[in-house]
This record gives C-alpha cells, structure tokens and sequence, in this order.
C-alpha cells in the first residue's frame, strides 16, 4: 500500500463530504485556539503584573509600619503603628551595607482644593531621594529638593489626575496656591501618568510634599508609614531584608516580641506573582485543552458513522486486495487529517487573534509559541487516541458481511 | 488452476442451521470460460464468494494454482485476491463520488508496488471497454452499464488471473447487457480465465462451459442441453 495514495483518497473521501468534515475539522479548531488565545493572554497579564512591580523601583525593599496584608490585591494596614520614626530610615542607610538608598514615607487622605473645586485625594510626604528610588518622573516644571525638605516648604507635586480634577479647564497648575487640608502649597511640579500601580493603587491621584512638611506642618506627627529602600543589586535583595529585619528589630528592642513591621522584598514579590499567574495560565490552558476533548468526540463520532454508512466501500477496498491493517491505517489517516487541520487552522487563527489584539486591541497578549506547540500536538494526539477505535471497527469487517451490509 | 473438493457451506444463526453448498466439486483450468447458473436461493454467489477468497467453506478443499487456500492468513488471502482475481459484481460496488479513472486505480493502491505507469495503464483499461473520454467523470454521472464497464476495467487493472462476475448484467438494460456480453467475449478470446455466476440465459449461453446449482450441488453434463432447450 502506498500510504501517500491512501493519503491522497483520504482527503477526496473527507471532500465529499464537506459540511460534516468541516465542523470536524472546526470543533478541533476552537479548542486549538483556545489553548493559544488564553495562555497568550495569560502570559500577558503575567508579563503586565511583573512590569508593574518593577516600574515601581528597581531592587526595592519596603518597609511598612506595623502589619500589612493584602486583601482583594490592595495593601490594607491592620492598626495604626506609631513606632517608625525617620531616625529608622537615617539608621538603614547608615548601618545596612547592602543598602544603597533611602526614602521614608508618610501619607494620609486629606481634601485638596483650588479656588471652588476640591477633592480627597492622597498626600503623600516623600524625601527628594524618593523620586529617583520609585521611577516617579517630572512631566512639567520642577520636583523639590533637599533644602525645601528640611525648611518644611510648603511645595507640592502634583498626579495627573488631579490636574483633571481641579484644573480641567485646561490651566496650567505651575505656580498656582493649592489647599491642602487648610494649609497653602504651591505646586511646583506636575508627575508623568504612571497608572495603577501593582497594589492597585493609582499613582496619579495623589500629591507629593516634602515629609518634614508633612509631618510637622499639616499632619504632626513624629511616626511614619514606609520605608523605600533601593538596594545595591539584586543579588543582595535577601542579605538586605535580612539586615534591615535585624537592625530594626534592634532599635525597637523586640526581642521575643513578633515585628511591629512588614517588610516586602521586591524580588519575593515578582516570584509569587509569576507563579500565581503561572498557575492561573496553566489552568486557563488547561481549561482550554479539555474542550480540545469535545473536538475529539466529534471526530469519534464522525469516523464512526463514516464506518457504519462505508460498510459496503471497506467491503469493495477488501476484496480487490486491502488488508485489515489498510482500512485501519485509511480510517485513522482520514482522523489525522481532520484533526491535524484543525490543530493547524486552531493555531494560525490563535496566533493571528493574539497579534491583532495586542496590536490593534491594546490587549495585553505574548504570542506562546510553544503552547502553539502543545496546541498543534494535543490536535494530533486526539486525532490518534479518537480515530483509533473507529478505524479498528472499520478493519474487523469481513470483507462478505460489508458486502452484503444494507 | 481451480479446483474444489467435496466444498460444503452452511449458515448458522443462533440454533438454526441452513445447509447452501453441499459437497460441490469443480476443476477450472486456465483460459476457460465458466457460467454457473441457477435459481435464486442455490448458492452460486456462496460459491462465487468462496472461490474468489471472499469466504471460507465450512468444510472441503479450495485449491488455487496448487495452493490449498484454506491454510493461507487474512492478509494473504487479501494479497491473493489483489494479484488474481478481478471482481464484478451486480451492484457494481465503484466509489460513487470519485472518477471513473481513480476507481479504476483503486486496485493498485493495495499492490505490493504502486506502479509508475498507473494513470496510463487505468486510462488504457478504460479505452479497452471503451470509455476513454470518460476518464474524468464522477461514477454517479456515468450510466449503470458504463458504470459496469468501469468496474471491468478495474478489475482488469491488476491483469488478474481470473474475473469473477457475479450477475454481471443483472442490473442493466439489454444494451448495457450487450455490450458487456460482448467485452466478455473479448476477454476470453484473449486467454482471459472467466467464471460468471448468473440467473440469465443469455449470459450463460455465452460461456463454453455451464453448470447448475440444485440443491447445494453441481451438475454440468445436461445444463447446457437444458438451457439450449
């Protein structure tokens, strides 16, 4: 038997009968794509959740007073601690030697308003260093520095969103009186759009003033909220959070006592987010593969029936000279077929679907090669596990009982 | 070339059984022209299907070429019947939605080698029942009696040592009949072995040897007086 004629008869056969060889061929499809589509997307997210933790700062520790823990993705801080002091921050950079950089935070929700218009929005109380250590850049005028911080200037930067807000007729905000609480601020400079951060908080929609301000000015209080911390590379981001566990347990004369601080490490951060969008991408996937299942049904069903109404057509190839294992190799390369070009069209329309959505959609896709891979061989492999029953049904007729089959 | 001894063949269903060949003999010798006739229900297509491999008596030897073709396995009982023998039946059995030509090749397909002149010798086969210019046409579009001729050329593609015809014209008109007759003819005249197993006079006055099935068994010496009566 040549088995590229079978090939080619195959193909003629599953031609004539275009409309069920088609939604064969359409049920292997979907499923094909499905697997591409969603472990493309989830490869974006994935790859979105990661840029996002890391547009945040490069090697960055934080420190945050008290306990912190993230419900529904979003940092919540169980009690107020008061037992942070900027002395915590001075003392890392001094004494922590894997430590590059500091900046201490502290921050509360309070009104802002400029002439009638007026929102609650975040203030936040930074150190000039701040800026350089969390990626936050200036799109107009100017940020404020170190001399501003220790005078307790009443100087401000600005998000974009509150421009919107309170300047949506379009002026500009530079050198303008805003009110913060009750206290006048002039805004010197105005932040570059950085979104919503991986905490899901909105970096536009808050304020930045110096922290001395903050602290003895507006708010008055001697505690903070964070510490920033840029460490010296990422290798050291371990010995780092080590260091500054040790150091403020220390200072805060712990001892047996639990931390009255939380400390987050960046690339423990980007670990855990990569292996839950892993997970989630392998069960998107997954969830995918098994309808890839309904494809294979559909091809059992169909060479199944092709077997039964071909009674008389195995009948005729066995008597002018087809062996057993001829028809069975006809019937599962006809399986083959169908699903093979299902697998491929699955794949092609996938992949074409991710390109277009990322690039015309803004959507957040990575085209997966190698689930395109998977996708393609699943395809085949339910091609064979599905076409193989049929097939043997086909190859156990007797060549007289197919012949004489009504 | 064919010889069969003492063949019986008899159908069991469940308890029931029904006895259709009973110890029937036949010797066939190469190039002879053979019409085995009778009513319906005697058994000729049980013989026809057991002399062309297609089914195994129940007991009694089946000898083809020397060889005791009861003791042969599925693949070369299949084997057999590619290389020797060449098929017709009533009903003609031709892949509906595929050319006259690729119907015609089907036969190749299972040969040891496909052979590089293929498509010359399935349109020379066709030329010589004279359907040349029918070559591309599907074998729904073609007559019954085209469609039969198809089928003897298929079953001359293999150059087969024997045609076995069971009710070659049973489905045809008298001209489509005719001509099939006639392609018969020629074909035994060229050293064709021929066995024709019909219900039809006509038919089986063209063989040079008639036997009749009564009763599960054979007789040759009055069929042909019987017929020509």
């Amino acid at each position: 038997m040549k088995v590229t004629k079978i090939i080619a008869s195959s193909y003629k056969i599953l031609a004539s009968h275009r409309l069920r060889t088609f939604l064969c061929i359409s049920s292997v499809a979907i499923g094909v794509m499905a697997v591409v589509v969603m472990v493309s997307m989830g490869r974006g997210a994935q790859k979105r959740i990661l840029d996002m933790i890391r547009d945040m700062g490069t090697n960055l520790i934080v420190v945050n007073a008290g306990h912190v823990t993230l419900v529904g993705g979003r940092e919540r801080q169980s009690a107020i601690v008061t037992t942070l002091k900027p002395a915590d921050a001075d003392a890392i950079q001094d004494h922590c030697a894997s430590v590059a950089d500091v900046a201490p935070e502290t921050s509360r929700k309070m009104n802002v308003q400029w002439e009638s218009e007026n929102l609650m929005t975040n203030v936040v109380g930074v150190t000039a260093a701040a800026l350089q250590i969390r990626n936050i850049e200036i799109e107009t005028g100017r940020s404020f520095d170190s001399i501003e911080n220790d005078t307790a200037r009443r100087v401000a930067l600005v998000g974009t969103v509150i421009v919107e807000k309170l300047f949506f007729s379009g002026e500009d905000p530079i050198g303008h009186q805003i009110r913060i609480g009750r206290a006048p601020f002039e805004v010197v400079g105005v932040m570059k759009a950085k979104g919503v951060d991986a905490n899901g908080v909105d970096r536009d929609d808050r304020v930045l003033i110096p922290i001395n301000t903050a602290m003895r000015r507006l708010i008055r209080i001697t505690y903070i909220q964070k510490i920033h911390i840029q460490v010296a590379n990422s290798k050291k981001l371990q010995r780092a959070e080590t260091e500054i566990r040790e150091l403020l347990r220390e200072r805060h004369r712990l001892r047996d006592k639990p931390d009255d601080f939380t400390i987050q490490n960046q690339a423990t951060l980007v670990q855990t987010e990569r292996q839950s969008t892993r997970t989630l991408t392998l069960l998107m996937g997954s969830a995918a593969a098994i309808s890839l299942l309904v494809g294979g049904i559909g091809i059992l069903a169909v060479m199944l029936t092709a077997s039964r109404e071909r009674k008389k057509e195995i009948g005729l190839r066995r008597a002018i000279g087809a062996r057993r294992r001829d028809i069975r190799t006809q019937f599962l390369l006809e399986s083959l077929i169908i699903a093979g070009t299902g697998g491929f069209s699955g794949a092609s329309i996938g992949l074409l679907f991710t390109f277009l959505a990322s690039k015309l959609g803004g959507w957040n896709t990575i085209v997966s090669w190698d689930a395109t891979a998977v996708g393609l061989a699943l395809s085949v492999v339910i091609g064979l596990l599905f076409g193989i029953y049929p097939a043997s049904k086909a190859s156990s007729l007797e060549p007289i009982e197919a012949l004489r089959a009504k | 070339m064919i010889k069969v001894k003492n063949i019986e063949k008899t159908y069991r269903k469940g308890s029931v059984s029904t006895p259709v060949l009973r110890c029937v003999n036949l010797a066939i010798n190469r190039g002879e022209y053979v019409a085995i006739m009778g009513t319906s229900g005697t058994g000729k297509s049980t013989l026809m299907n057991i002399l062309g491999c297609l089914d195994k008596p129940t007991s009694g030897m089946f000898e083809f070429d020397g060889v005791d073709v009861s003791k042969l396995d599925d693949d070369t009982l299949s084997t057999l019947r590619n290389k020797k023998f060449g098929f017709v039946f009533q009903v003609f059995f031709l892949l509906e939605r595929t050319t006259a030509l690729d119907n015609v090749l089907l036969p190749l397909i299972y040969a040891d080698k496909y052979p590089t002149d293929a498509i010359q010798r399935a349109k020379k086969a066709l030329a010589r029942v004279g359907l040349e210019d029918r070559t591309k046409y599907l074998a729904n579009e073609l007559s019954g009696g085209q469609q039969q001729r198809v089928a003897i050329a298929r079953a001359l593609i293999n150059d087969p040592d024997v045609i076995l015809a069971d009710e070659p014209t049973g489905n045809l008109d008298s001209d489509s009949t005719s001509e099939v007759l006639e392609i018969f003819n020629r074909l035994h005249k060229e050293g064709r072995t021929i066995v024709v197993v019909t219900h039809d006079r006509e038919v089986a006055v063209q063989a040079h040897r008639i036997l009749e099935l009564r009763d599960g068994k054979l007789f040759e010496n009055d069929a042909r007086a019987k017929l020509e009566n």
